[in-house]
């Protein structure tokens, strides 16, 4: 192993996502106090949430020597759980990076012909997974994880805790290395064996994919599921001892009862481990890293082109055009169909923890809350997500439509069309699911089935808006497709519009939860009727907004 | 304007930064003209055909196509041009039928008529078979095909190709340059950069040689060899002489050190 090199290829790694999203390519200079500030502010923030938990902590004693025993007990108890925490935090993270990659093949190929074993690329690839993200994480937990020990006088165990949460980061980067090459060779083999049907297994699959992974994530980390997860960690760890990925957990636990010989015994065990998951990811980059999947054929008829439905309802060809080229994007790119799984993920969380108690013996407003959660957002959600994806997802390949006859009004069109059609489809879908899963009254439903086409048509308008004026066309590493400041302004924009939109029916709400008389303020359909006229006005504004960034991004046309 | 031109280029200067990549060019082609652009790497060669079709703005100076200023009628210029860029990015995730009925559709082809083009030009490059397959399964030269395929596809009057016989098996490449020729008789202009000297030389009416942005020489084969007073001269001995890189030897003597 030459670490040298390993170095090199670490930073080549760490360096490409940064160095390509580079305005000024040429004298290119890395600017290193913004590379590591996200590094600086995890340690920081570590340092005041250590401190903090540490002075709450020794106050408890002053005030109650019974809780802080019990509090004591907790930190030992997350101490313990932290690197089975981290190893599942960090998986999916990792995980969910290597898929968003697009273009892998390009940024990873070039180190299978250079001189370099495959120790050495497995190793690099390894450790270039956990910048960013995961490693300010890891910085941070260190800080925070040291600052309270002192308060504690747990030294040792803070000390052993560390050690361990690197090496739980380090077993599910390596983990999540041998998952990217096998699912490409699993892939692949489904390819083959699909045929035709291949690109629809594909969506479906990666659909499936994605909604049983965000599941696991929102369950794992959201509301009083997380905090039950640790619990439940804490307590059931050492019955897991024959499940290799708890052994960092359970040294960490003999740790905590002075058992030495234990300790020793489950960190060397760990330690083994996290080799042989390295093992593992070397053997699966020797004989698959290579591996192209085969072409998906999509039709072996030959080419007999139809007029589509869409020319029929009198849109022009281009437009038509430009809808089915981007209904086939989003149903065949990989890292598109991710936006089809969000809206739904958002639900997933909240409807969960609602299944365990019925319908009938949830409070009326609950019900209504949950019901108005599950008929609004998921549409806006969508609006939101392919209003700021439409333009930007074209990538490298836009000089397609700057080099077309293509005007701002066809192009503004075919993207909103685009953008309602499938918030309206989400619309109808989640809303017949909330309707079964918790009957809100007919009154409530037709309320809120309107108010969500209120919303996705401003929404979706608005963030058209944003998503043409700040389109990143970046492909690599990943598809960024909108620039993030662009992205963050069109969300505080999207909040105060969609809260515009609903604070009509506020005066109504307020009759009916706290049951007092408003008048005639209070009315539904007043209510709607000036939503509606908002939802009008602020979706005029921003299509007008769109057509406007449109001229001049197809006037400026640089690429 | 002057229509008597395909293309016009007056005082067309392009900066990118400190690079100037074009400076102060002037050039005009006829109708119905073949004109290759020759130059070695980062000469403005493919900044120049951009411009053309309005995907680069110039800084200074004017661009006609066709009659019609670029900057202030570009949608007419864009339905009346075909371009094929040097390494085309294409909309992986189609087919390549897809890929060409989304052109077709995009240029306004009729139905009738772009079934039978799309299916006459995916015979003639072989691609028959293959069209339904993604296009991020298609080798470099197949993309090219669909590039150029769906430069032709439009029957435009001008045709801005950027390297169009790169990658192209001998069959493709002979098939290009005898379509060009026809299409030369037809009335269409052609634009093409290339490094591949005899291209230019069998093909071209005119030559262009860019060096550092200008424009060096211009004309036949016949008056760029007296222009380098190189009279039994092939073309690449004009060229290394005007773009001042006949140092060859003693390069390659160097690098063999």
């Amino acid at each position: 192993m030459n670490w040298k090199r390993v170095r090199h290829l670490v930073n080549v790694d760490r360096k490409s996502g940064r160095l390509i999203r580079g305005q000024k390519l040429s004298r290119y200079a890395e600017n290193r106090l913004l590379t590591y500030l996200i590094y600086s502010i995890a340690i920081a923030l570590g340092l005041v949430v250590g401190i903090v938990a540490g002075l709450i902590y020794m106050q408890l004693g002053n005030v109650d020597v019974k809780l802080q025993a019990s509090t004591y007990f907790g930190l030992e108890n997350l101490l313990v759980s932290l690197p089975t925490i981290v190893l599942l935090y960090s998986l999916v993270f990792t995980t969910f990076q290597q898929i968003q990659r697009s273009g892998v093949s390009a940024s990873s190929q070039p180190p299978y012909w250079l001189p370099i074993t495959w120790e050495e690329h497995t190793l690099a690839s390894i450790l270039a997974n956990l910048f960013g993200f995961p490693l300010a994480s890891l910085f941070f937990i260190t800080c925070a994880v040291l600052t309270v020990s002192i308060f504690i006088c747990q030294g040792v165990l803070a000390l052993a805790t560390v050690v361990a949460v690197w090496a739980a980061a380090f077993m599910a980067s390596a983990l999540s290395e041998s998952l990217r090459v096998l699912q490409v060779r699993f892939v692949g083999a489904v390819y083959k064996s699909t045929g035709r049907a291949a690109v629809w297994v594909r969506f479906v699959g990666s659909v499936l994919f994605f909604l049983l992974f965000y599941t696991a994530y929102f369950y794992v980390t959201q509301g009083s599921a997380a905090l039950a997860f640790v619990q439940t960690l804490a307590s059931t760890q050492n019955m897991l001892w024959f499940v290799p990925f708890m052994w960092l957990g359970i040294a960490l636990y003999w740790v905590t009862r002075n058992a030495l010989l234990l300790t020793l015994t489950f960190a060397g065990l760990s330690l083994l481990f996290i080799v042989g998951l390295f093992r593992l990811a070397v053997w699966f980059n020797r004989n698959f890293g290579l591996y192209e999947p085969p072409a998906i054929t999509v039709s072996r008829a030959g080419y007999a082109p139809k007029a589509g439905w869409l020319e029929r309802l009198g849109f022009s060809k281009p437009e038509a055009a430009l809808f089915r080229k981007d209904f086939r994007a989003f149903t065949r790119r990989r890292e598109l169909m991710a936006v089809f799984i969000l809206p739904v993920v958002i639900l997933i969380a909240p409807l969960m923890q609602s299944l365990n108690v019925s319908a009938e013996q949830m409070p009326y407003d609950s019900t209504l809350y949950l019901s108005a959660l599950v008929f609004l957002m998921p549409p806006s959600v969508m609006a939101i997500s392919l209003g700021n994806f439409m333009t930007g997802e074209e990538g490298q390949a836009v000089w397609r439509i700057y080099a077309s006859p293509l005007t701002a009004r066809s192009f503004v069109k075919s993207k909103y069309l685009f953008i309602l059609f499938f918030s309206f489809i989400v619309s109808i879908i989640t809303g017949a699911i909330g309707y079964v899963l918790l009957h809100p009254s007919l009154k409530a439903t037709l309320t809120f089935s309107v108010t969500a086409i209120y919303l996705t048509v401003a929404l979706g308008a608005t963030s058209l808006s944003y998503g043409i004026k700040g389109a990143d066309f970046t492909e690599a590493p990943r598809a960024r497709m909108i620039r993030q400041s662009w992205a963050l302004v069109n969300l505080a924009v999207c909040l105060l519009a969609a809260i515009a939109i609903m604070a009509p029916f506020f005066p109504y709400m307020v009759t009916q939860v706290m049951n007092i008389s408003l008048g005639q303020l209070a009315q539904l359909w007043l209510g709607m009727l000036v939503s509606a006229v908002i939802s009008l006005v602020i979706t005029v504004l921003f299509l007008k907004i769109s057509l406007k960034n449109a001229e001049e991004l197809l006037s400026k046309a640089e690429i | 304007m002057n229509n008597m031109f395909a293309v016009e280029l007056k005082d067309v200067s392009k900066r990118f930064g400190d690079i100037v990549a074009v400076d102060n060019l002037n050039l005009s082609l006829k109708k119905s003209e073949i004109f290759g652009l020759l130059g070695p790497n980062g000469s403005g060669k493919s900044t120049t055909l951009k411009m053309l079709i309005g995907l680069i703005k110039p800084d200074r100076g004017v661009v006609r196509v066709l009659g019609m200023d670029v900057v202030k009628y570009p949608l007419e210029v864009k339905k009346s041009v075909g371009y094929a860029p040097e390494s085309p990015r294409l909309y992986e995730f189609l087919t390549g039928a897809e890929y060409l009925d989304f052109v077709g559709d995009v240029y306004d082809v009729p139905l009738s008529e772009k079934r039978s083009r799309i299916n006459d030009y995916l015979k003639a490059f072989q691609l028959e078979g293959r069209e339904g397959d993604m296009i991020s399964s298609y080798s470099e030269g197949m993309k090219r095909k669909i590039a150029l395929i769906s430069a032709f596809l439009h029957r435009p009057k001008l045709l801005i190709l950027d390297e169009p016989l790169n990658g192209l098996d001998p069959r493709a490449a002979r098939i290009v340059k005898d379509f060009l020729q026809e299409l030369k008789s037809q009335g269409v202009t052609t634009v093409m950069s290339t490094h591949v000297l005899e291209i230019a030389q069998a093909l071209c009416d005119r030559i262009g040689i860019m060096y550092n942005g200008r424009l060096l020489a211009l004309g036949t084969v016949d008056e760029l060899r007296e222009a380098a007073s190189l009279p039994d001269s092939g073309l690449e001995d004009v060229f290394l002489k005007l773009t001042g890189t006949s140092d060859i030897k003693a390069v390659v003597e160097e690098l063999l050190r």
